[in-house]
């Protein structure tokens, strides 16, 4: 293969029920153009609303319908971060696709019968979030639809009368106008995704690849070692919707189904790199629950749909919401390039701010979580201003095991948002080992979580209160563990 | 039968066009800003001719540009269109550019050159006062004599508390289509509050007369006050540039810069000193409210106004002293806010009762019952209004019963003796809020009524439209008041060629205002009609005595109410009156009657009535995180009579919500320059679908019809927002329970996650002392 001589071409979508093909290199759409800017741009998607765009407000959810195995499957995201390029292979869904010429659909008539829109400005997002739910959970609890609606903000109403229609729409069990064309829309999108030959979009100012095989993307890496991974998008999109960039290089992995598998054998599971975190979510609650529990107040459903975990674990923010549990599990990644694989634990993946150890041909391909010891006891915490859709101000995941002595056999004690990169409290971990875990013996090892991190202050928090939380979540951790 | 909100199948079916949504031809320019980098700052030069080459550009404007006047503040004439010589926040205007895309826009804006001497920069409330940067004198309001009731009282206390801004995050950024006409006319489609001023400004700074100028507001996407005076800002940016290329400008705030750029609820600093008696009755209580202006006027002074004359809240003080002092800073100029300084005026006087409690070791309801207005004695406010109609007393006595509050109080202290690490709360309060913009004249309102010869109606009038469901009410009246069904009434778009010189819609008054402007006009059509249907039903059947007086509008029929048998429907009625000859369109104009308030003396009747809300708010607090849930609000509030329940709860239950963000996670952070932090919803904070209360038990006021408003209704937009004080309060509880109700909780407000947690920590300290 010589990607020199790879032909442009184009993408192909279905936009409700009607197939769209986008050729970059005589559109004026370029392929790093959002999803709401491309559907605002149109005269009949003007229900698709820019309220930040930065996937925090959910204004402009739409819904995709894709193929997972071997059935459609619907999810809600956040059009304002998602890149035009992407949808390649999709059914894209917005309100105006729900009603069926003068009849409304089960969640719209809810939606007027609740009082549920006022300034209405939101309301086709909150529409789409929950007809996302609709399609997904046929008997949905509060806690769902409270999930479902956690990307999106409502400034007028308090949320309950949304609250209210999406209980009461939801007694139709999913059966709507969509239902007997699922067939047929999964047949035109097998069709459009037959196709495995690598995308190249390209316009005057863009590159853009969309390869189907990890071969071809290894391939692609190596002769393009300063193109930008996108996966989800939800973290460099906002380098086109905020600062404004031209990203000329990118290297789109979302199509690599390959890279979206789960599995495990006796002592390890496996993720994909490319799973999305929500099916990272879904898939851990048993295994790992305090990977679960973090992952539940990641972001909101939407950013979760599409974000894929290896985004936010190569992206090495301080501020992760994965990396404190993932470094206390003993997560470690399998990393490939064209002359082959490496495995290298996550805490020494990530060096320092948002820098690892990925060199510039490599991919990460699998997440390795190993099963823990029976006597480790795992937790994570998240604190922020806000409990859905809000970044850390502190966030950390913390295994303990003691052994049958009742002494601190071994300790691990990870914080985000304390330090330029996820990092471990290591003086308080050796103050602490071989120790009763007694809350004299925390209350005294907390004394050195001031020796291991000097945080910022910042628009999330002061300095003094990140370190009064460090240590306040110590204490947390013993009392819900003491014994 | 339920009336839904007059928009809601369009809202939820993408049909709804909001001002980014209208379709225009593809000569359409938008138009985009270069602001001040600086909080203040000299403009030394500039130069523009190399950035004006850009591709894609069409214009680049100066101050120098402006066809008539450089001025957009609505009542004091401080904030120019764009900069002069110098530039007093960052984010103020200096330049404007049209361009087709926002790329040529960006090439172009690195090409301006421009040169600024800083200068020396108010950046906080505090520094403000240091430095007595005071935009205007002082305001004073007082009754009894404070320094002597002071000197006498037994025991007194004192302290200071800082209030936070907020930003009023409403879904649809400022935006503004601006397509010019024929001659001198342009046509605005503006997101505001108030289409006449929008109007006036747009007239003003085109240098035209306001008979060129059409202003239409459809709907907005959320307003909360941002929108009564900073709408005129886009929409006067927008007429320079549509003005200049002679082509429709659009100019929208992306998020980020309407966050930075635009005004905000004022954040206050309260001083107080209080004297009580052992009873915990409140006798005396001096206030000083410092209100952090921004750079300009606005409408600071009116906030500071409501401020001042909501600082004792339902309570009657018989000394009481409240000085108000605006502070002038070089922050963006802030405005008005859903509640309009009210919510800020009443912390102060709720924390005092709140401290007065725990010194006394009382429950706060107490307190707070005991200091309560009275119904025959004990009602004069501190500016001379006689509180009446008061309904405290009723809603303290159900809210009591039904939120359970006795026994929810002991099961707090029960679960507080039993856990270190989490801690509950429990506070009730009340709100007691004047109607009426207090600058008596804005008081009016118009309404031009239209029928047609097939019977339907369209309704215009002087109110916007931003979710509150105005439009609905609006149209149930009129269908009321005509006896026909609501499908057969239309509400147009708000415009200023329809109604002209219109108030804002604000001060929770377009119900009260408009509704009876629109009453009065269908009064007078009904009246044309009567007199056609004596004639028609007298043809109908010879020899009965019809006579106008008796005629009856029900059920899309006119009949007389002495022969109820013999009826005319109501499109042939108005049929006939056209044939008749009779005019089948009439405008309706209402003032309140009796308000006015004199500036000078603080004294005067600025209310024409008060409404009033109580609520009841329990929270729990992670003594460790400091972040908290809401386990259960209840609510009562009097709407009157409502003319919608739905809406009216819809109103309650958003406004307590917003209120929510406002005393928890809003919160504004800036650095030493005068740089907003949170300037977009990845650091800014309103609440979401799971920050609301778990358990939210909202309900109206029942049997307390209100006797002078239009059907006896109550203005409802903005009262409920102060009923999340109590969560403020709540919290402080919860704090408190950390020092076992003895060390007063050290809690600014907003209470963060970060400040609860910092408070229980100072608590947990001083108890290990």
């Amino acid at each position: 293969m010589n990607h020199e001589i790879l032909k442009t071409s184009e993408i192909r979508f279905l936009l409700g029920e009607q197939e769209v093909n986008i050729d970059f290199s005589v559109s004026n759409y370029k392929p790093t153009t959002t999803l709401l800017q491309y559907l605002r741009s149109l005269p009949d998607r003007k229900s698709v609303k820019e309220g930040c765009a930065e996937g925090d407000c959910g204004a402009c959810t739409v819904v995709f319908a894709e193929i997972k195995g071997n059935a459609l499957k619907y999810k809600a995201v956040n059009s304002c971060i998602v890149f035009l390029a992407s949808v390649h292979g999709k059914q894209i869904l917005t309100v105006e696709d729900l009603g069926k010429g003068k009849h409304l659909h089960p969640i719209q008539e809810a939606m007027v019968e609740e009082d549920a829109g006022q300034c209405g400005f939101c309301t086709p997002g909150f529409t789409m979030s929950i007809f996302g739910l609709y399609k997904n959970n046929n008997e949905p609890e509060k806690s769902d639809i409270e999930t479902a609606l956690s990307g999106n903000l409502c400034r007028c109403t308090g949320y309950r009368p949304i609250l209210d229609a999406a209980e009461r729409a939801c007694i139709y069990k999913g059966m709507d106008k969509f239902t007997g064309k699922e067939h047929q829309i999964f047949q035109q999108l097998t069709e459009i995704k037959s196709n495995k030959e690598i995308l190249f979009l390209k316009t005057e100012q863009n590159q853009y690849y969309l390869p189907f095989s990890l071969s071809d993307l290894l391939h692609l890496k190596k002769e393009n070692p300063h193109a930008l991974l996108a996966g989800g998008t939800s973290d460099i999109a906002l380098r086109v919707t905020k600062k404004k960039e031209n990203l000329p290089l990118i290297i789109d992995i979302s199509q690599l189904d390959e890279l979206k598998t789960i599995s495990k054998n006796d002592n390890i599971m496996f993720f994909g790199a490319g799973c999305s975190l929500e099916d990272v979510r879904i898939a851990c609650e048993k295994e790992f629950p305090s990977l679960f529990s973090i992952l539940s107040v990641f972001g909101s459903l939407p950013v979760r749909n599409n974000a894929t975990i290896s985004g936010n674990i190569g992206s090495a923010s301080p501020i992760s919401d994965t990396l404190p549990v993932l470094m206390a599990l003993d997560a470690s990644l399998e990393i490939q390039n064209i002359h082959g694989k490496r495995e290298q634990k996550i805490e020494d993946f990530i060096v320092g701010y948002r820098k690892t150890t990925l060199s510039s041909d490599e991919i990460i391909t699998r997440i390795k979580i190993p099963f823990q010891d029976k006597n480790n006891i795992l937790k994570s915490y998240k604190v922020s201003k806000r409990r859905d859709l809000d970044i850390s101000t502190v966030n950390a995941g913390f295994m303990l095991n003691i052994n049958n002595r009742g002494l601190v056999e071994s300790i691990k004690l990870v914080y985000g948002g304390m330090a330029a990169f996820t990092k471990r409290a290591t003086q308080t971990e050796k103050s602490l080992l071989n120790k009763e875990w007694c809350r004299e013996n925390v209350e005294n090892a907390l004394k050195n979580i001031q020796n291991d991190f000097s945080p910022i202050s910042d628009a999330r928090a002061g300095a003094e209160a990140r370190q009064l939380l460090a240590e306040n979540l110590l204490l947390k951790f013993w009392n819900e563990t003491r014994i | 039968m339920k009336i839904f909100h007059e928009s809601a199948a369009y809202h939820v079916s993408g049909k709804a066009v909001y001002i980014d949504d209208i379709q225009v031809s593809d000569q359409i320019l938008n138009g985009y800003l270069y602001t001040s980098p600086y909080a203040h700052a000299k403009i030394l030069k500039f130069d523009l001719s190399e950035a004006r080459k850009t591709n894609g550009v069409s214009a680049i404007l100066s101050y120098r540009d402006l066809p008539g006047e450089n001025q957009m503040g609505p009542i004091v004439h401080d904030e120019p269109v764009l900069a002069e010589k110098s530039v007093e926040f960052i984010g103020q205007a200096i330049f404007l550019i049209a361009a087709q895309t926002e790329e040529a826009a960006l090439e172009a804006k690195k090409k301006i050159s421009i040169e600024f001497e800083e200068l020396p920069a108010v950046t906080t409330l505090k520094q403000g006062i240091e430095q007595n940067s005071f935009l205007q004198a002082q305001r004073k309001i007082e009754i009894g004599n404070t320094e002597k009731a002071l000197k006498e009282t037994k025991n007194t206390l004192s302290g200071e508390i800082e209030i936070g801004g907020q930003e009023h995050w409403y879904l649809e950024t400022q935006v503004c289509l601006c397509v010019p006409g024929e001659g001198m006319e342009m046509k605005a489609y503006a997101s505001t509050q108030n289409p006449a001023e929008t109007q006036a400004i747009i007239a003003e700074v085109l240098g035209v007369s306001k008979h060129q100028i059409e202003v239409e507001t459809r709907r907005l996407g959320g307003a909360f006050g941002g929108k009564e005076t900073q709408g005129n800002h886009v929409a006067a940016w927008a007429a320079v540039l549509a003005n200049h290329t002679k082509r429709p400008v659009k100019v929208r705030l992306q998020r980020d810069e309407d966050q930075k750029i635009t005004g905000k609820r004022h954040p206050f600093l309260i001083k107080y000193t209080a004297g009580y008696n052992d009873e915990g009755l409140i006798e005396a209580v001096d206030l000083e409210l410092f209100a952090n202006a921004g750079y300009a006027t606005d409408l600071t002074m009116a906030v500071l106004e409501r401020a001042m004359m909501h600082a004792e809240n339902a309570y009657f003080i018989p000394n009481m002293r409240i000085i108000g002092k605006p502070v002038k800073t070089n922050l963006p100029s802030n405005t008005a806010f859903r509640g309009f300084g009210g919510p800020q005026g009443m912390i102060g006087i709720e924390t005092i009762i709140d401290i007065v409690a725990r010194k006394l070791q009382k429950d706060s309801a107490e307190i707070r019952f005991k200091n309560l207005y009275g119904i025959h004695d004990k009602n004069i406010t501190p500016y001379g209004q006689k509180v009446e109609n008061n309904r405290l007393f009723m809603l303290y006595e159900q809210l009591v019963k039904s939120s359970e509050y006795q026994m929810r109080r002991k099961d707090v202290e029960r679960y507080n003796a039993q856990n270190e690490f989490s801690k509950r709360g429990l506070a009730m309060t009340p709100v007691k809020f004047g109607i009426s913009f207090t600058t008596a004249f804005l008081n009016q309102a118009g309404a031009l009524v239209n029928l047609y010869t097939d019977g339907s109606v369209l309704l215009n009038h002087g109110g916007v439209e931003m979710g509150q469901g105005l439009h609905t009410k609006m149209q149930q009246i009129a269908a009321l008041e005509f006896g026909i069904d609501i499908d057969l009434v239309k509400v147009n778009a708000t415009n200023t060629s329809k109604v002209p010189n219109t108030s804002p819609t604000a001060a929770s008054s377009g119900t009260d205002l408009n509704g009876m402007a629109v009453k009065i006009a269908v009064d007078k059509l009904k009246a044309r009609l009567a007199k056609v249907a004596v004639k028609k039903l007298a043809e109908l059947q010879q020899g009965l005595n019809f006579v106008e007086e008796d005629i009856v509008f029900e059920k899309n029929a006119v009949f007389s109410s002495k022969y109820s048998d013999l009826k005319i429907g109501f499109q042939q009625i108005v049929n006939a009156a056209w044939l008749e000859r009779e005019s089948l369109s009439a405008t309706g104009f209402y003032s309140t009657p009796g308000v006015h308030f004199d500036r000078t003396e603080g004294k005067g009747q600025p209310f024409f009535y008060f409404a009033f809300g109580m609520a009841v708010t329990e929270v729990e607090i992670d003594v460790l995180t400091g972040q908290h849930h809401v386990l259960r609000a209840d609510i009562l509030h009097d709407a009157g009579e409502s003319l919608n329940r739905s809406i009216d709860i819809g109103q309650v239950e958003g406004a307590y919500v917003q209120g929510l963000g406002w005393v928890t996670s809003e919160e504004m952070k800036y650095d030493t320059k005068g740089n907003l932090l949170n300037h977009s919803p990845d650091t800014y904070k309103i609440p979401g679908v799971r920050d609301i209360p778990q358990i939210f038990n909202v309900k109206l006021l029942e049997g307390a019809p209100n006797p002078t408003t239009i059907r006896k209704s109550k203005a409802v937009g903005e009262p409920p927002f102060m009923l999340a004080i109590s969560a403020y309060m709540a919290l402080r509880d919860a704090v408190s329970a950390v020092g076992n109700h003895k060390l007063e909780p050290d809690l600014q407000l907003p209470a963060t996650n970060e400040w609860i947690v910092l408070a229980c920590r100072k608590l947990r300290n001083m108890l290990m002392c």
